[in-house]
């Protein structure tokens, strides 16, 4: 469904992405892991239109987004959780779910997607009306995926989804991907949290200085003696 | 007039004003809240909305009604055509760049407005009785009353905008965190233009009013002067305090003129919002109603 062809992505002088190709089917999690500054997050901004690639084509569903605005592109219902959850922190809970669903004129009401995301979600309902900057990391989170939720995404792209948060949370957020894809969206994931992040990934890519050095599916990669050492910790030290 | 009386006398004259005053910084608001950019010629643009009505009106003949509302259509084509040729280019430059930018529209509105505008009357003659409504014992100008009680339904319609409409929740958006607006697909450059063309209606609707109530001569454009000890008393980014500052800034000054003016000399009306101004800053520098920063992280 997304097809990522040789994606180059320049800051200034800097190649942050060199040169990238890496395909979503539908309804899969791929999975994108690597240290900081490997370009995992510029990939991401490219594909969703925040960052234009110097070379390169995105395409999804066969139309190629590379130049498109962001807005056109969220109305193809490719949405972006942004690393560090992008609240509205004046807004309620409620009008951040609400602002969601901004670009989506057609199918379901707001209604059906709000009583959609409250069931995954429970504790947003209880906080409807709290501002949400006033949410703990965790509940931030719920609602940045929720958010994206009510837009009706066929891909949903989450950078950095457990960042700072406790590992029970972490889980919690983690339990509502299978349940994304169940539904038919297609999830690309973004993690420092590499295990948990190939637990679940059909598919992962790593990530390297701006290219793939590494591919395959996310069960073979965790067995994989390199990952081991470099992202999981576990292994003989390096 | 006994004691009491003159002090309700002053109260309900500087309330009046003041809602005319909550319309030119509700439009210098608007304009921060979506871009964060501070617009030093919101004065300018009240007195450019308040000329071009008044001409449309001696040049068309036309009625206060019909004034407005060719006076609005140009003066939104006019904003939007500055957003679109002026602002959006500059979008990337510095905050402070775009405020330099504000001062010198300002000059150049001034400037343009005297060679545009010559020989043209500067205002609508009011179509109100000139006798004063005696309330309560409290002469109040019919005019002053008119102005305000259109003022007060341009203020609820805007906060019904903002928080009933999609496009106000939208705007709400912008303001809060452009990045978080443009992931959710929000189209930023439309709705920029959509503040401006608020801004085009909100300096028609203020400039009109106040030629009214001021009799003229007074020079609009001084009206932004009173922009910033309002904002700042009542928060930058706060609609509510926006609204309230408006009033109460209009208040302290029609007290000050009336009791305070005659023993100093008059003239001290004008300052004292700025002292409220400076006080604030030291005080409670983010304003009555603008909130500090919340975030838990």
């Amino acid at each position: 469904m997304l097809e990522v062809e040789d994606l180059h992505v320049s800051y200034g002088r800097i190649r942050a992405v060199q040169g990238v190709s890496l395909s979503v089917p539908e309804a899969a999690v791929v999975a994108l892991i690597g240290a900081n500054g490997a370009g995992k997050s510029t990939l991401l901004r490219a594909i969703s239109g925040i960052v234009r690639p110097r070379r390169g084509a995105v395409r999804f569903r066969g139309e190629n987004l590379v130049g498109l605005p962001v807005h056109q592109i969220v109305r193809r219902r490719v949405i972006h959780v942004p690393e560090g959850r992008g609240m509205l922190a004046r807004m309620t809970v409620l009008e951040n779910l609400r602002i969601g669903g901004f670009a989506r004129r057609d199918g379901p009401s707001t209604a059906a997607g709000l009583e959609r995301v409250f069931a995954l979600f429970p504790v947003l309902e209880h906080r409807a009306g709290q501002l949400a900057g006033t949410l703990s990391g965790g509940e931030q989170q719920m609602l940045a995926i929720g958010r994206a939720m009510m837009a009706g995404p066929r891909l949903l792209m989450l950078d950095e989804p457990s960042l700072g948060l406790a590992p029970l949370v972490v889980r919690e957020i983690f339990r509502i991907i299978p349940r994304l894809t169940a539904e038919g969206t297609a999830v690309l994931l973004v993690e420092q949290n590499a295990r948990m992040a190939l637990q679940c990934a059909a598919h992962a890519y790593v990530l390297q200085t701006g290219q793939v050095v590494l591919s395959g599916r996310g069960a073979d990669l965790l067995a994989t003696p390199e990952i081991q050492r470099a992202y999981l910790g576990t292994g003989e030290a390096s | 007039m006994p004691d009491l009386a003159y002090f309700a006398f002053l109260v309900a004259d500087g309330a009046l004003a003041g809602s005319i005053y909550a319309l030119v910084a509700l439009a210098f608001v608007v304009v921060y809240k979506a871009s964060r950019m501070l617009n030093f010629a919101v004065g300018e643009w009240t007195m450019l909305g308040a000329r071009t009505a008044a001409a449309a009106s001696h040049t068309f003949g036309l009625g206060l009604g019909g004034a407005v509302a060719v006076g609005c259509a140009g003066v939104v084509a006019l904003a939007l055509v500055f957003n679109r040729i002026v602002l959006r280019p500059l979008l990337q430059s510095s905050l402070l760049s775009l405020i330099m930018l504000t001062l010198g529209v300002g000059i150049l509105l001034r400037g343009a407005a005297t060679v545009v505008f010559a020989g043209i009357p500067g205002r609508i003659a009011s179509p109100f009785p000139l006798d004063p409504l005696v309330v309560g014992g409290v002469p109040l100008s019919v005019d002053k009353i008119v102005a305000a009680a259109i003022a007060t339904a341009c203020i609820a319609a805007l906060s019904w905008f903002f928080h009933g409409s999609r496009t106000g929740l939208a705007l709400r958006a912008v303001a809060s965190d452009q990045q978080v607006a443009l992931a959710v697909g929000i189209d930023l450059h439309r709705h920029y233009a959509i503040t401006w063309a608020l801004v085009g209606v909100l300096s028609v609707l203020a400039g009109t009013l106040w030629s009214f109530v001021s009799g003229g001569g007074f020079g609009i454009e001084l009206l932004g002067f009173k922009v910033f000890p309002i904002v700042i008393l009542g928060g930058l980014d706060s609609l509510p305090g926006t609204i309230i500052g408006a009033f109460a800034v209009g208040i302290l000054e029609s007290l000050v003129a009336g009791y305070v003016d005659p023993i100093v000399g008059g003239g001290f009306s004008h300052v004292a919002s700025y002292l409220v101004l400076i006080a604030t800053l030291f005080v409670r520098p983010w304003g009555l109603f603008g909130r500090p920063d919340v975030e838990r992280v």
